[in-house]
């Protein structure tokens, strides 16, 4: 466990292990799950700090995201690109906001962006029809479906703009206590 | 710490140009780096670790705020700051080190992440619970091991008659077991070693009500949190539903095809709900009440007429033992075990029965169901294990000699059946039904992982080794092995039998109830029954530590005699002989504590009524908010066209529109939803213009900055 590791400086080591929720241990681990993605493309040594991105597809196929429903969202919202294309610091970012370490509200921001589809800082009814299609696998009628956004934004917007803000969405996860436990990918 | 708008705002939009935003997100960026070099090297890792921003920002932010507080220590001795950053540094690395090290010993790991991806978060947390449950045991066995057996181990007692070990022993255990260090009847009343004498009585008295004490408070605690983390305002309907309980851990396909299809059925049945709670006439309530009536009666008469066939058996088995104490025949021996098998058939069939009888009954809250179901199960087991302790402690000291290491027989040999029955129940439970439904019966289905009747059975076990803690100090041991075995039983079990749960269930609430059932009748239960035993029972007279004792707490008070007359300490012996003999201090402790209650009883109900006032003054926020957006906006849009000319870089666009919602584009395919606006977004009904109130916000200030210094 001591300064064996040829992949990251002591410095880089450090950076991340202060801006996640990792320890040292876990980052290398999980460096080698994201090189492991692609190994031809990351190099094993990042000490210059090099500018390589793992492809969506790739990233949509690793095990712990391949049957999510949201896997799509979650790349594009951690990606810097906003296509899902990921570099290690986005990965890392991902799994540490994901994993059980991360507060409510980090979460609850987080949250918020993956399913707020069209990027504006609200959830409107397109978002949550959306989010309802990938959740039933469209089945619902599209009546139902209208219904059910109704109820939600009527159950949620407390600033009554017909559409969740942030204030609303971490304002209803605070009364949701599963959702600490539910938002969380182990890795 | 402040929230940038950076994130999803399409600044293309607004037409602004970056270098306005860019320079306000900067000064923003400016004051957040000033708020963390404030702060402690802790809480700075900590504040910076949970900023919402991406990994290169937070490391620049890092890079800036080191930077800083560099220069502001830069008078200051620099070889000092950096050894005290090197060292500082050093004991991070040295404390994550401890937490992967501790993260690398942690039981079951992988096997849990396997749970959980196959079956869910609320499956898992049976999981969990066990694993609490063996710390506790794994806690109690060592300082039960270390404190009462090894001493004794050094300096045995003198034994008896020994009787050779036959192979009956492992399930009765009594016989070759009866006279070792396993039960109560093993430990010798006098005291080990020469100069640093170690009084056998005082060790096993005050090892025992250590750890219980110490149980106590954790269950306590625990209990607090959950409740705390759990119970504030639950929320019903469909809104939670849809975008707090999807489970993202959830890894394999046909679990979550499962899931996707139980949110579908379970928010077809909420929005059916609503329509169908106007209908129920007088006569339905009625008969409802009747059948609930009806099923209450009958699970309390059958709860009542198996704790009395329990009680009489028990007689029954007294009797034949009191005969032959001394030379125990194999058959006696063998009928010993006839009690606990009735005990586990009970606990097997009747909890069947009741679910039987709840199907009948119709419940409009799915949730209540479940609750009714546990409770009738808590009064069952509970009401066994009451009727068990009042035999023990009535009838048993009277007939038998040596009575605790009975008791501690008894209890071992519920323990083990109890276990075999756990094993029995999984393969017919889970195994045979899994055959059934796939094979014989379609219509039966797999059968589900039924997490209340799996966690109360954990219980029931959990309170027979706390009960059995006095009795036989090595129970622990056997309650580790037994907890163990089961875990890898129900994993087992699960993988090949279950499916995943239909219902997503409130699994936070659910874990509260369990931690606080564990607390109440549980752990509270068994600790009154063994102070029961310490402070009114005689103990056995020829056998035990605390033989030749009125009650046992007597060695107590006279180890606080001795102490007294020796003088060397006077403090312990003030305390016992002021504040536990005496009644006014606990009368006091209680008024003070019924006080405080009141008090903070009150400061609830002023809290509730605080929560109400702020959620309508939220909602007359967000009508002042879209009142003031609609006031900036008309401003801005008077000053544009009349100083379009002298700000050219100021577009917002003419075609203005004051819509509250976005449309968006109806027509476009689910599938490859991107993250990006559209394009087509531009031209047509453009800037929603309530998305960034904060740029909105941003541009009057500067434009008004502007103005004061035109002004001058």
């Amino acid at each position: 466990m001591g300064n064996k590791q040829t992949i990251f400086t002591a410095q880089q080591l450090d950076a991340y292990q202060d801006c996640t929720f990792f320890t040292r241990k876990e980052i290398i681990r999980l460096f080698h799950r994201y090189r492991d993605l692609a190994p031809q493309l990351i190099p094993l040594d990042y000490t210059s700090g090099p500018d390589v991105k793992v492809p969506y597809e790739l990233i949509g196929s690793m095990p712990e995201l391949k049957e999510n429903p949201f896997r799509q969202r979650i790349a594009e919202v951690f990606s810097e690109d906003g296509e899902g294309n990921m570099t290690l610091d986005d990965f890392l970012d991902m799994f540490s906001v994901l994993s059980e370490m991360a507060p409510k509200d980090l979460k609850a921001y987080y949250a918020f962006k993956i399913y707020d589809f069209n990027n504006d800082d609200y959830i409107c009814k397109s978002d949550l029809e959306k989010t309802l299609s990938q959740l039933t696998r469209s089945e619902l009628s599209e009546d139902e479906s209208r219904l059910v956004c109704e109820k939600v934004i009527d159950e949620a917007d407390l600033d009554n703009d017909g559409r969740l803000s942030l204030d609303d969405f971490q304002h209803m996860i605070g009364r949701a206590p599963d959702f600490l436990s539910t938002f969380h990918i182990r890795i | 710490m402040s929230l940038f708008p950076g994130g999803g705002v399409a600044l293309g939009k607004l037409g602004l140009t970056e270098e306005d935003i860019m320079d306000e997100i900067e000064s923003g960026k400016r004051d957040l780096v000033k708020e963390l070099v404030a702060m402690s090297s802790r809480e700075q890792i900590q504040a910076i670790r949970v900023l919402p921003m991406c990994l290169e920002d937070k490391k620049h932010i890092r890079s800036q705020v080191h930077d800083s507080k560099l220069s502001k220590h830069g008078l200051q001795l620099t070889c000092f700051t950096d050894c005290s950053e090197q060292v500082s540094r050093s004991f991070r690395r040295c404390g994550a080190n401890v937490v992967s090290a501790r993260q690398a010993m942690k039981l079951w790991q992988g096997t849990m992440k396997e749970v959980g991806g196959k079956f869910g978060t609320s499956v898992l947390s049976y999981f969990i619970f066990l694993k609490w449950l063996l710390m506790f045991n794994v806690f109690s066995f060592l300082i039960n091991f270390g404190f009462v057996t090894v001493p004794q181990l050094i300096q045995p007692p003198n034994k008896t008659a020994a009787v050779g070990f036959r192979g009956l022993e492992l399930l009765t255990g009594a016989g070759y077991f009866n006279q070792t260090v396993l039960y109560y009847g093993g430990y010798s009343n006098g005291t080990i070693g020469n100069e640093p004498v170690y009084d056998m009585q005082l060790a096993y008295f005050f090892t025992i009500a250590a750890y219980l004490v110490l149980c106590a408070v954790s269950l306590i605690y625990s209990v607090a949190r959950s409740f705390q983390k759990n119970f504030v305002l639950s929320t019903t309907g469909s809104a939670w539903r849809l975008l707090c309980s999807w489970d993202f851990s959830i890894t394999s396909e046909k679990a979550i095809r499962q899931r996707k299809n139980n949110l579908r059925v379970q928010l077809k049945e909420s929005l059916s709900e609503r329509s169908q709670r106007a209908h129920i006439s007088t006569s339905a309530k009625l008969k409802q009440f009747g059948i609930h009536l009806g099923t209450w009666l009958i699970s309390t008469a059958l709860a009542l007429a198996s704790c009395a066939a329990i009680y009489y058996l028990g007689l029954y088995n007294l009797e034949v033992i009191k005969d032959s104490q001394d030379s125990i025949s194999l058959l006696t021996e063998a009928s010993t075990l006839l009690l606990p098998f009735v005990v586990s058939l009970i606990n097997l069939i009747i909890p069947l029965l009741y679910s039987l009888i709840n199907k009948t009954e119709k419940y409009s809250n799915p949730r209540t169901q479940i609750y009714v179901i546990i409770l009738r199960n808590v009064f069952l087991k509970m009401g066994i294990l009451g009727i068990l302790c009042y035999y023990w402690m009535y009838n048993v000291p009277t007939t038998i000699s040596c009575w605790e290491s009975f008791i501690g027989q008894d209890l071992y040999r519920l323990v083990i059946i109890d276990f075999i029955f756990s094993m029995l129940e999984s393969f017919f439970g889970e195994f045979l039904h899994n055959v059934i439904g796939t094979r014989c019966l379609p219509s039966l289905g797999v059968p589900e992982f039924d997490i209340a009747r799996n966690v109360l059975d954990l219980i029931y076990a959990q309170t027979l080794a706390w009960i059995g803690i006095y009795f036989s100090p090595l129970l622990p041991l056997i309650q580790m092995i037994k907890l163990f075995l089961m875990f890898y039983l129900k994993k087992v079990s699960l993988n090949q039998n279950c499916q995943p749960p239909r219902r997503s269930g409130r699994a936070a609430q659910m874990q509260t109830i369990f931690i606080a059932l564990l607390f109440f009748p549980s752990f509270v239960g068994a600790l009154s029954m063994v102070a029961y035993t310490v402070w009114s029972l005689k103990p056995s007279e020829h056998c035990g530590p605390f033989q030749g004792l009125n009650i046992t707490f007597e060695a107590v008070a006279l180890w606080m005699d001795r102490q007294g007359s020796v003088s060397e300490s006077m403090w312990p012996v003030w305390i016992y002989n002021n504040v536990i003999k005496s009644e006014l201090f606990f009368y006091l402790i209680s008024l003070i504590i019924l006080v405080l209650i009141f008090f903070f009883w009150q400061i609830t109900q002023g809290r509730k009524l605080l929560i109400t006032l702020l959620r309508e003054q939220i909602v007359n926020e967000g009508k002042d908010k879209a009142f003031l957006l609609d006031k900036l906006q008309k401003l801005q849009k008077e000053k544009q066209t009349t100083a379009s000319s002298q700000r050219p870089y100021r577009q917002i666009p003419q075609s203005f529109d004051r819509r509250q919602e976005i449309e968006p584009d109806y027509d476009q395919d689910f599938e490859d939803l991107p993250g990006r606006p559209l394009p087509e977004e531009d031209t047509g009904p453009v800037g929603p213009p309530f998305t960034s109130a904060l740029i909105q916000a941003m541009m009057a200030r500067r434009q008004a900055e502007e103005e004061e210094e035109e002004g001058y």
